[in-house]
């Protein structure tokens, strides 16, 4: 049984769109990279899945518990970082600590939360209104994970943090899920998807439009091919009227950067007529793939190919 | 959803926002407490009652309309004491709490965006809103409690030439608790309805403020005694509470705060909060 699950979220705030006909599952131990641009719906559907909205459409559970707005049946065993996590600024981190985990019925995680400040070098007796940025967002972990949940929705968790925070914030991730929780990380930072996360799902305008190991991802986008010429030798006009689906990336003085889709035949036998000194082909980023979805199709992008339920694992 | 998935009630955040509120509704009862024993001390002695009414004579009327017009003369004594009760500056206490309680923790939680973590936890919004529910109206009903209890230490402290009807101001001190929470109730329903702070604050003022004003013209101005009816201090219409409990006005209070509190409850279930 999943851990999450969404089947065709739909939700509109009047006659603005916030997601659509959005389905996707994640099972216990997987951590699931949820990426769009800012706008995307992601925030929405994560709301939706926390119950704090409404949807107009579509069905949701989390723990096999259907999701009822506004009643948070399954919320004790969820740990839910917002992306702009607010807590009371007066209050010590320990005492808002505490009545989160309070307001979930645990009471016996104080050790747990000491354990979690020691790491992340938190220091819980102070106010939260006198941290910083990232030792707010350090606080915003804790409590995510302080009650040692079987779902985590995370929002953006290591935004504000420096580069070692960051990486104990991931590591703490992937301990939970290698204790078996299910895991929602929306970020925008996609090298920390792809360090973490196993799939991913891409939004765009509200829909998704790719749902897929991340490694897929990566494959499936375009490739990329650089060719230094033979010295002296002029950097040719490509045809591409005769290459189609290829689009120039860079050109530099006896350099030419090209990426394209498909086979690379017909791009290699107009190289061979040239004098070529080396030839290269970089691997493809995340980020490069992610950028893909969001050109427009003759700039190289995929363009709006909504993912349809059942289409991706 | 089955009884067994309904999560426990939220004990913990009402134990929260209750030290919250707590200096402010300690002050708050301090200051109504503290009025109780000022007016008795002055109603207790006929020299200073007689300055005082030769005061209130000089003040434009509607000033002595609003502390109790023909109640307030020499020799009715529990009239005068009642000045306590019906002073704009305890009536605007009252309102300082009655609004900023409820308005502040629905309406300020979420504008401050801690809503957003409170309901990620295991609690449903409708415990949410009983928390905010029970603070107001437990704290309304108890500041009137204790503006009676300011005037039971002032009958103990001060020599009065006639017997003061004790039982007469519980009476009052309840009904005025029942209008106090009904107040309480409608802000209530204000902060479970906007989605700005200010925007509940200002509703909920207005209306209390209305009712106020409209209470002390009809009063002053026999052409506008018509308006009596329209305003809820009508139902705590100290005539009738010296006869004994005026039973209907506090079943209709009751009514109305029931439905106020209901009808917020339902209207903040059911809208997706500006988080």
């Amino acid at each position: 049984m999943a851990a999450i699950e969404i089947e065709s979220l739909t939700k509109w705030y009047g006659r603005a769109r916030g997601v659509e006909a959005v389905t996707l599952a994640i099972e216990p131990g997987e951590i699931f990279g949820y990426l769009g641009p800012n706008g995307s719906g992601k925030t929405t559907t994560i709301r939706c899945l926390m119950g704090l909205l409404r949807p107009s459409g579509g069905v949701l559970r989390i723990l096999g518990a259907r999701v009822v707005p506004g009643r948070g049946t399954q919320h004790a065993r969820i740990g839910y970082l917002p992306g702009d996590f607010r807590i009371w600024g007066r209050a010590k981190a320990s005492r808002s600590l505490g009545l989160l985990a309070a307001l979930g019925g645990d009471r016996r995680t104080t050790a747990r939360r000491r354990e979690l400040a020691a790491r992340f070098e938190l220091d819980l007796d102070r106010a939260v209104g006198d941290l910083s940025k990232g030792n707010r967002q350090k606080v915003a972990l804790v409590s995510a994970f302080q009650h040692r949940p079987a779902v985590l929705v995370l929002d953006e968790p290591t935004a504000g943090l420096d580069p070692l925070m960051r990486q104990a914030a991931l590591d703490l991730i992937r301990e939970a899920a290698g204790e078996g929780a299910a895991v929602l990380l929306s970020s925008h930072d996609l090298s920390e998807v792809s360090a973490v996360c196993s799939r991913a799902a891409i939004l765009r305008e509200g829909r998704l439009v790719e749902m897929a190991p991340i490694s897929r991802i990566v494959q499936q986008g375009e490739h990329r091919l650089k060719i230094w010429f033979a010295h002296g030798t002029p950097i040719p006009e490509v045809p591409m009227d005769r290459l189609p689906g290829v689009r120039i990336v860079e050109r530099q003085p006896g350099m030419l950067h090209l990426a394209y889709r498909g086979a690379a035949d017909d791009i290699l036998k107009w190289v061979a007529r040239f004098p070529v000194d080396r030839i290269a082909t970089p691997q493809t980023s995340l980020e490069e793939a992610f950028m893909q979805y969001y050109r427009p199709p003759d700039a190289g992008g995929a363009g709006t190919r909504p993912v349809t339920p059942g289409a991706c694992p | 959803m089955s009884r067994a998935l309904r999560p426990p009630f939220p004990f913990a955040l009402l134990r929260f926002w209750l030290l919250r509120i707590l200096p402010a509704w300690g002050g708050i009862a301090l200051l109504i407490f503290l009025m109780q024993i000022a007016v008795s001390g002055i109603v207790h002695d006929n020299e200073k009652v007689k300055t005082l009414l030769g005061f209130l004579e000089a003040l434009p009327s509607i000033v002595k309309a609003a502390l109790g017009g023909e109640m307030l003369r020499l020799g009715n004594t529990a009239g005068l004491i009642a000045i306590g009760y019906n002073h704009p500056f305890v009536l605007f206490l009252y309102m300082l709490f009655a609004v900023g309680t409820p308005t502040g923790l629905l309406a300020g939680e979420v504008q401050r965006g801690t809503m957003e973590l409170i309901l990620s936890r295991s609690t449903t919004k409708v415990q949410v809103y009983v928390c905010a529910g029970i603070l107001t109206l437990a704290g309304m009903f108890a500041l009137v409690l204790v503006m009676f209890l300011g005037t039971v230490a002032a009958v103990n402290i001060f020599t009065f030439q006639d017997r003061v009807p004790l039982d007469v101001f519980f009476r009052i001190a309840i009904n005025g608790g029942l209008l106090a929470s009904t107040f309480g109730a409608f802000a209530l329903l204000c902060a479970g309805t906007f989605a700005r702070l200010y925007a509940a604050v200002g509703v909920a003022v207005a209306f209390l403020v209305t009712n106020y004003f409209l209470a002390v013209v009809s009063n002053w101005w026999p052409r506008m005694a018509f308006l009596k009816r329209a305003t809820l201090f009508y139902l705590i219409d100290s005539s009738n509470l010296w006869q004994g409990w005026p039973v209907r006005n506090m079943a209709i209070l009751a009514a109305l705060l029931l439905a106020a509190a209901g009808l917020g409850a339902v209207i903040w279930h059911r809208r997706d909060l500006p988080l």
